[in-house]
């Protein structure tokens, strides 16, 4: 677990309790449909994985460059109804429909990530969230495409000898590979020189500037980096529930949801919004089983992202990190969190030893 | 003829309540660097209590505005100084929108379980009501609503120009520092903004009451739109977003004769869009639009 205390040891000790904790992670994980006592279990596991990849997908811009994009669910309705519609007009074979639906959003994403990143914050939640109002309008009254209000069927991938529980348990698995490749790939840029570029420009974007990081381009590659990963994790979801109606797909709600797993988890750090996934993912299918239809998962969804945002906007892990750093000596640093893992940096990257200072 | 005439006097009605609301929501962005994602909701929750008051007292929905404006702008200072206030000024912008929208979410979800998804309506002796002018044919509802809005935003503008309390605003609004400089208490002037950006929502929402079925999701139809001439006319700038409104405004009605009313809904989105590519600043906006 990478939180900021562990960093600053940084032995040889740390690396292989990493190791272990990672392994014992994946152990967890995988192990989990042998021990899911129903196909109910398991397809709320296999939702938990499916918010897991979309939060992570999400980690890429709201995380690495401060931007919260409130409008994600865009791009998971896109993977979604890219793959389906893929499928269903050419007839190819639906996982590769996944992947080219994915570059396809990729390929969507770029000039709204040119309009939007151009300026600074505001614009770009603005944008975020009108991209995904206009493609649920699009969507819903673009009927003979898309299926319109009454929704689209998508083709079952496996065939028809693959019962329920079969198609979890895979979907499962899926979902599980799909997210070990988004982590191994945040993993690898955060400790890139691109990380530390996306990283300086959420710490301070005039500086990062100033210091020569080509700021829009690198916001625009998290970004559409970003996008597809969360199209990935669309297309994956829409081959397992194979149905996608824009209302759903489309919704700020599902956004929101990104946002809440990977600000409650912490967004600094790599396993950050899977964490959070699990808790809000547990929560929600909670809350809809225990109150069904009622809009009370809106005041419940609303109340813990205020609460979030106010008290700990660093998330959970960072949160038990700097109470348990409150009873060790004092660090001198104002900003905690970053010097820290500015430190780790150093360490770890000899060639930007020279930039820092 | 008539069609465009008719469509025209649409446009500048609903633009009318368009710019109202514009102009409130980019007052907040000006006062705080805020994206108030729940202005809309503050709209539909003010449109419920004008349902609700006439439904128990049987009165016109305009009186409930006696109440929801003071309310209002009590309720949008509180937010101010209670909860925008204690974000930290460096992740101010994001951390903000994040807030507002939890805010959003919370009275949709309250609205929703209070009165359920039900479209409501608000039943009036003269909501069927119309005139011939000029050829067009105008409901006296939609016309109630213009001039409230109109009236509304003249007032708004008489308070920033007029007053010294608009002065400390607008200077507030200009260049927090050297407000401070001069002696103006910028906290609480930017308070009362946020306050004063709210009671528009009242006011909008009582207008909206008299002539539309409201129910607890609407808000996300109207923050799209709002949120885009904001950007169009250049975030923070009241006379852009006023004037943004209403061009827009008059545009989506004029689509409606060859277009589909939901396809023109989108010319708020490809006007953002434009806008953003060839001048990410606005159309009208300032010096402070350029940085965000």
């Amino acid at each position: 677990m990478p939180s900021a205390s562990d960093r600053t040891r940084g032995s040889g000790l740390t690396t292989a309790l990493k190791i272990v904790g990672i392994l014992a992670l994946a152990a967890a994980v995988l192990s989990f449909p042998s021990f899911a006592a129903n196909p109910f279990i398991l397809s709320v596991g296999v939702v938990i994985m499916s918010y897991a990849v979309l939060a992570t997908g999400w980690n890429f811009v709201g995380g690495f460059t401060g931007y919260m994009s409130l409008g994600h669910a865009a791009y998971s309705g896109l993977g979604g109804y890219a793959t389906a519609l893929l499928i269903i007009e050419s007839g190819i074979n639906p996982w590769l429909a996944l992947v080219l639906g994915a570059l396809l959003t990729a390929v969507i994403a770029v000039p709204v990530g040119i309009a939007s990143l151009r300026v600074r914050g505001a614009s770009f939640v603005i944008v975020s969230i009108a991209f995904v109002l206009i493609l649920q309008l699009v969507f819903q009254s673009w009927g003979e495409f898309t299926g319109g209000s009454n929704g689209l069927r998508v083709p079952r991938p496996f065939g028809p000898d693959v019962l329920r529980p079969e198609q979890h348990e895979r979907f499962f698995y899926l979902h599980a590979a799909v997210l070990a490749i988004a982590l191994l790939t945040w993993w690898l840029i955060d400790r890139s020189r691109f990380g530390i570029g996306l990283k300086a420009i959420r710490e301070d974007e005039d500086k990062a500037q100033a210091l020569g990081i080509p700021t829009f381009n690198y916001k625009l590659v998290a970004f559409v980096v970003s996008a597809f990963f969360t199209a990935v994790g669309g297309g994956l979801y829409a081959l397992w529930f194979g149905f996608l109606d824009p209302i759903f797909q489309f919704s700020i709600l599902i956004g929101s949801y990104m946002v809440l797993m990977s600000l409650l988890g912490g967004i600094r750090s790599l396993f950050g919004p899977m964490l959070g996934a699990l808790v809000v993912g547990y929560s929600v299918e909670f809350f809809k089983n225990e109150y069904g239809d009622t809009q009370f998962h809106l005041v419940a969804t609303g109340l813990l992202l205020g609460l979030v945002v106010l008290f700990m906007p660093d998330g959970v892990l960072p949160a038990l990190a700097a109470l348990l750093r409150r009873f060790r000596p004092q660090e001198s640093s104002i900003r905690e969190v970053t010097q820290a893992e500015l430190a780790e940096q150093r360490n770890s990257d000899p060639i930007t030893q020279g930039a820092k200072r | 003829m008539s069609l465009f005439v008719q469509s025209l006097v649409l446009g500048v009605l609903l633009g009318g309540l368009y710019a109202l609301l514009a102009a409130g929501l980019t007052l907040y962005f000006g006062v705080m660097r805020v994206v108030m994602i729940a202005h809309s909701a503050f709209l539909i929750l003010a449109a419920y209590l004008a349902w609700v008051f006439t439904r128990e007292t049987g009165l016109d929905p305009l009186l409930s505005m006696v109440g929801t404006v003071p309310l209002f702008f009590v309720v949008g200072v509180a937010i101010q100084r209670l909860l925008m206030a204690r974000l930290r000024p460096a992740t101010l912008t994001m951390m903000s929108v994040l807030l507002t929208f939890s805010i959003a979410l919370v009275i949709e979800g309250m609205l929703g379980w209070l009165f359920t998804g039900t479209q409501r309506r608000v039943r009036l002796p003269y909501g069927g009501a119309d005139f011939e002018a000029a050829g067009a044919n105008v409901a006296v509802v939609k016309l109630i609503a213009f001039v409230l809005a109109a009236l509304s935003l003249l007032a708004l503008y008489l308070l920033l120009t007029r007053t010294r309390f608009g002065q400390a605003l607008r200077a507030t609004i200009q260049h927090p520092e050297a407000a401070r400089l001069v002696g103006i208490d910028t906290d609480r002037t930017a308070g009362y903004g946020f306050g004063i950006g709210l009671a528009t929502a009242a006011i909008g929402g009582t207008a909206l009451a008299l002539d539309s079925t409201i129910y607890p999701s609407l808000h996300w139809h109207w923050i799209g739109p709002l949120m885009a001439i904001i950007v169009v006319g250049g975030l923070g700038s009241i006379p852009g977003a006023a004037i943004a409104a209403m061009i827009l405004g008059i545009g989506q009605a004029l689509l409606q004769i060859p277009l589909n009313t939901t396809w023109a809904q989108t010319i708020f989105y490809v006007a953002l869009f434009v806008t953003l590519m060839v001048r990410p600043q606005g159309f009208f906006g300032g010096r402070l639009a350029q940085r965000f």
